[in-house]
């Protein structure tokens, strides 16, 4: 008994030592991606195992409360991950707009070096000062970099949308309300049919005139 | 370090006038809420869907027998067709003697998500079209269209030959890849798909930021201060609140039109390579074989010249004109100039083919 719980606790503790050895070595793969893991892996067994008494002692909807419960939590847990990658492209978004903010001013001060003393110089630093903004921002804007840094911030802000429809979804159906894939599915067939008949409405019109001449 | 004796003091009271009008403007400019953007007397003749068709009351005898009709740009509403009597594109139309029909889109909800190229020229436009010749009776009916409106007139000219005498493309969305505006470089970045898959509609709020990426500095601050600084000009000021209410009136853009109009326009350029289908058919630049008058704007920085010109030489007619005018995107529908130049041009081509 006592061999085999050492044996027991070796293995236990081996395997523990080879996960944890190999957690850290994929830890350079991306922490992100072990906080995932981590806490879906509760969720998960905390999920399973308290599935069974939940059905015992809970009636119809409380079971359902409980499993939405677990869609939620996976959808948060996933808006997590795309907040560090929204981020990211954020932070680069802005810092294009400080580099070029600070190149155009450094132009702006190259050409004005002097303080503006009367009316005059301040319109003309002015348009100094709009010129230079106008034209190196538009520049940016226009650029390869700047095209691809904004699309992949806009898709990130849509996935973060996605997973909050997601979450809507799930308090839409839990109160018996149809989900936005429902409703869409429904102004599809709406569209489909209103195509039809306006279609065969002005086919019908096409004919009635053509038979009156 | 700069002593208070050396400050202009024309500083000083262009600071104190400054703040003087700009606490004095409430009292004397009205709040773009309360100012009515539609100058020009017309009525409703026909409604489908959230798409109207409007028919202008002529101020004079009418003096052509081919009527126009207008198809807006989806970006913004028509009312700056008709933003003010002095710069308005309808009323100097209807003072030259045309009948003037104008299509307006509407403001799409959620429901309409699947409206799609289809819909707007072979439904919309369609049925505006053969309203128009009913009510008229004629076989053919002049048509112009302006920006993005020109894309489905475009369109629509090559499907509906047969229903259209003369064409107008006014700054026409045409060569998506020859565009060098800020604009087409975010469009064909931007993951179409994605975006109608999860919001549905293409959200106002995207063309709020489209617009603020455009002269920001100049859009954004300048023309702010010139307004205040002249906020006694009645003139200025009535037409500043009148272009800027415009500007703040965006609808949303149909999902599925959405998509088909960044993808096929911008990211793949079908349109002007004639290999891009509305519905179950192709469109193709050589069927439009009626007169063509193409105007564009060298200083448009919406859509640039360079995206336009291409339907000049795109289409199949013999009898095609470009026009190009030292103006912007908005210049060129209302501004002096095209009350001066740019609508007697067009006037007198079509009176000689209306």
């Amino acid at each position: 008994m006592d061999n085999r719980t050492t044996y027991f606790d070796l293995n236990l503790s081996n395997r523990v030592t080879s996960k944890s050895s190999e957690i850290l070595n994929t830890s350079t793969v991306k922490t992100a991606d072990y906080y995932k893991h981590l806490s879906l892996f509760w969720t998960d067994i905390i999920h399973l195992m308290s599935s069974k008494p939940q059905a015992l002692t809970s009636i119809g909807p409380m079971r359902a409360f409980a499993a939405n419960s677990k869609k939620i939590s996976t959808e948060l847990i996933e808006i997590n991950e795309k907040l560090f990658e929204f981020n990211q492209y954020m932070t680069d978004y802005y810092k294009q707009l400080a580099d070029t903010w600070g190149i155009a001013q450094k132009k702006v001060n190259l050409k004005v070096p002097e303080i503006p003393q009367d009316v005059e110089q301040i319109e003309s630093v002015k348009r100094i000062w709009i010129d230079i903004f106008d034209n190196d921002f538009t520049e940016l804007f226009d650029s390869e970099k700047f095209g691809n840094n904004y699309g992949n911030l806009v898709s990130k802000e849509l996935e973060l949308t996605k997973h909050w429809n997601n979450i809507i979804n799930v308090i839409l159906q839990s109160v018996n309300l149809p989900s936005k894939e429902e409703i869409d599915e429904v102004y599809k067939e709406i569209h489909t049919l209103k195509k039809r008949v306006s279609k065969v409405e002005l086919e019908l019109k096409k004919e009635k005139r053509k038979n009156a001449k | 370090m700069l002593s208070e004796s050396n400050i202009d003091p024309k500083i000083i009271e262009e600071i104190l006038k400054f703040s003087k009008n700009v606490i004095d403007a409430p009292k004397l400019v009205s709040a773009p809420d309360e100012i009515n953007l539609e100058v020009t007397p017309h009525e409703v003749v026909q409604e489908i869907d959230k798409t109207r068709l409007l028919h202008y009351k002529p101020l004079i005898e009418t003096k052509y027998q081919t009527p126009l009709l207008i198809s807006y740009a989806l970006i913004n509403r028509y009312h700056i067709l008709d933003i003010h009597p002095q710069k308005s594109w309808v009323k100097n139309l209807l003072e030259q003697g045309f009948d003037i029909y104008m299509l307006d889109w509407g403001t799409p909800t959620s429901m309409d998500k699947y409206l799609d190229f289809d819909d707007y020229v072979n439904g919309y436009l369609d049925n505006s079209v053969e309203y128009i010749k009913n009510q008229t009776s004629v076989e053919k009916i002049s048509l112009q269209g302006y920006c993005t409106g020109a894309t489905i007139a475009t369109a629509y000219a090559a499907l509906h030959p047969e229903n259209v005498k003369n064409y107008i493309a006014t700054a026409p969305v045409i060569d998506g890849w020859k565009d060098t505006t800020v604009i087409s470089n975010l469009a064909k970045h931007m993951d179409a798909d994605k975006m109608v898959d999860i919001i549905g509609n293409m959200p106002p709020e995207f063309m709020y930021y489209c617009f603020s990426v455009l002269k920001p500095f100049e859009q954004g601050i300048e023309k702010y201060i010139k307004f205040f600084k002249n906020i006694d000009d009645k003139k200025y000021v009535d037409n500043f609140l009148r272009v800027e209410k415009w500007l703040g009136d965006t609808p949303p853009i149909p999902g599925e039109l959405f998509k088909q109009w960044i993808k096929d326009i911008y990211q793949k350029n079908l349109l002007i390579q004639n290999q891009m289908y509305v519905g179950d058919e192709l469109v193709n630049l050589k069927n439009i074989d009626m007169p063509v008058f193409t105007q564009v704007a060298v200083g448009d920085h919406l859509v640039s010249p360079e995206c336009s010109m291409p339907l000049h030489y795109g289409v199949g007619s013999e009898d095609k004109i470009l026009k190009i005018y030292p103006t912007g995107h908005v210049g060129m529908i209302a501004s002096s100039l095209s009350q001066k130049k740019v609508l007697p041009e067009m006037g007198k081509w079509l009176a000689e083919r209306s």
